[in-house]
């Protein structure tokens, strides 16, 4: 019979299925860092919104410093728009 | 006294084989484990309770209208069949068995004149081909499992996908043993069947069954019922492997504490993936596709009301359906032969390779990675969420009663079942085409 055929077949898959699950997984590593580090940097204020009501929030910021109050404000426009 | 005699030979007693006995008896013990041990009771019992179904004789709910048609032979039925599959043999095995082999327009007609001639498919077969054969009842409950599924400790520590990737051997390794198998003449599996017995190494009973419905519709009852069983089998199985291959100390790491991730994240991930799955294996979308989507509408926040579906009601219903159709393929003459010890063997042996693999790639990462990696999350990576999670989780608190391993763990918990569903594209594309 055919039977080495069977196992080179078998072996071809295994190669070929563990190879691409770890290149997969590999890129999804640092598809994910990368969104991660994206997401952290121009959206950081985003998660502090849905929580906490919006106004409390920003009033809160006025009192340390401008640069603060514009990324929240922005934040909070484009969350509202969003809805 | 004619009439008491074909009530007589109407009857199940009669009628009954010794392989719908067995089976009997086997889909009892089924439905023991579920109610008195527990053993994964929401599919078991469906399970076990369509096997019963499916074994009672003369009833045929598991057969098509064909295959009634077939079992009681009446000579005009079987000439009008073999025509239709262009063969001229009128014995009823022989048909049945080119019947099976037929293209799908000839099995067609061959149904068609069963049909005309009074004959109709059985409840379980009409289940069968609604939820599984078309595909519908795993991608589902992928839905569902995605609904339900936490991104976040997998977000907080990425490299934990490696784990995931790690425990998939134990599906490719099992393909070689099965092949093996086959070349030795021991048993007959083909390539595809060998595939097929190999993903119950992903521990992911979904996906087991989809990608069995694909490659192997003939072995997936034994495939379906290996597969849960072993998954409420996990925390036997998985213990002693994670002790042999870690030291004491090795146990005792703890690990630095997940940072939080925000809801952004959370959100952008489902799609980063879906993205990624478009981009190189499109055949995972169908597994995957479904998975982010029920993930993107919990971590939306915005449906809540079709999360809640997806994960609650639609499962439960899709539960039903899936686990009375994979009972449908526990009949006796497809399920009683030397192949579904073999599967039942290779399934355990797959999910013990799966596992040592996860926990070797951990003790890796361990050594690669500037922050601590206790090698006993390596294990959660065969997926079976949440339970793996649970047996690292428990395993530490045994060595270091500080150490709570349980969030760590279900980062690779999660990434095991991105594995396994990659493992199955990969599959389906090499051996469907």
């Amino acid at each position: 019979m055919q039977s080495s055929e069977l196992i080179s077949e078998g072996i071809n898959l295994m190669l070929y299925g563990m190879g691409f699950v770890f290149v997969f997984l590999t890129l999804l590593v640092f598809a994910t860092g990368f969104m991660s580090s994206i997401v952290m940097k121009y959206a950081k204020p985003v998660p502090v919104v849905p929580k906490n009501k919006p106004a409390p929030a920003s009033a809160a910021a006025a009192s340390n410093n401008d640069e603060l109050v514009a990324v929240l404000t922005a934040a909070v426009h484009k969350y509202r728009a969003g809805q | 006294m004619e009439q008491l005699l074909s009530l007589w030979q109407g009857s199940g007693l009669y009628n009954i084989t010794g392989g719908q006995f067995v089976m009997i008896a086997v889909c009892l013990g089924l439905l023991y484990l579920a109610i008195v041990k527990g053993f994964e009771p929401l599919l078991l019992v469906p399970i076990g309770f369509g096997g019963l179904l499916a074994n009672i004789p003369e009833a045929g709910l598991a057969m098509s209208a064909v295959e009634q048609a077939l079992h009681f032979a009446k000579p005009e039925v079987l000439a009008g069949i073999a025509n239709a599959v262009g063969s001229n043999t009128l014995d009823p095995y022989e048909l049945s068995r080119i019947v099976h082999e037929a293209k799908p327009s000839a099995y067609q007609a061959a149904q068609l004149i069963a049909q005309d001639a009074g004959y109709s498919n059985g409840m379980l077969y009409s289940f069968y081909s609604v939820a599984i054969a078309s595909g519908i009842a795993p991608l589902v409950i992928f839905m569902g499992v995605g609904a339900m599924t936490d991104f976040g400790p997998l977000l907080a520590n990425p490299k934990t996908l490696f784990l995931g990737a790690a425990a998939q051997f134990g599906i490719f390794a099992t393909v070689i043993g099965a092949v093996g198998l086959s070349a030795m003449g021991i048993m007959d599996f083909s390539i595809e069947q060998a595939a097929a017995i190999g993903i119950i190494g992903g521990a992911d009973g979904p996906t087991s069954i989809y990608v069995a419905s694909m490659l192997a519709p003939e072995l997936l009852g034994a495939i379906a019922v290996a597969s849960y069983s072993y998954m409420a089998l996990v925390p036997l199985i998985q213990p002693p492997i994670m002790r042999a291959l870690t030291t004491p100390e090795e146990r005792k790491i703890e690990m630095v504490q997940l940072r939080t991730v925000s809801k952004t994240e959370k959100i952008v991930f489902p799609l980063v993936l879906l993205v990624l799955v478009a981009l190189l294996l499109p055949d995972a979308a169908p597994l995957l596709g479904m998975f982010c989507f029920g993930n993107l509408m919990k971590e939306s926040g915005v449906v809540e009301r079709l999360s809640d579906t997806a994960q609650n009601a639609l499962i439960n219903i899709t539960t039903i359906f899936l686990g009375l159709s994979v009972g449908s393929k526990l009949m006796a003459e497809k399920f009683l032969a030397l192949e579904t010890l073999g599967i039942l063997g290779l399934g355990i042996v797959a999910f013990g390779i799966g596992t040592g693999a996860g926990v070797l790639m951990a003790k890796l990462l361990n050594k690669v990675s500037k922050h601590p990696v206790n090698p006993l999350i390596g294990s959660a990576g065969v997926s079976a969420v949440p339970m793996a999670a649970r047996v690292s989780n428990k395993l530490g608190l045994e060595y270091n009663p500080h150490n709570f391993l349980l969030m760590h763990a279900m980062g690779p918990n999660v990434a095991g079942v991105i594995g396994s569903a990659v493992a199955a594209g990969v599959m389906i594309k090499y051996l469907g085409g």
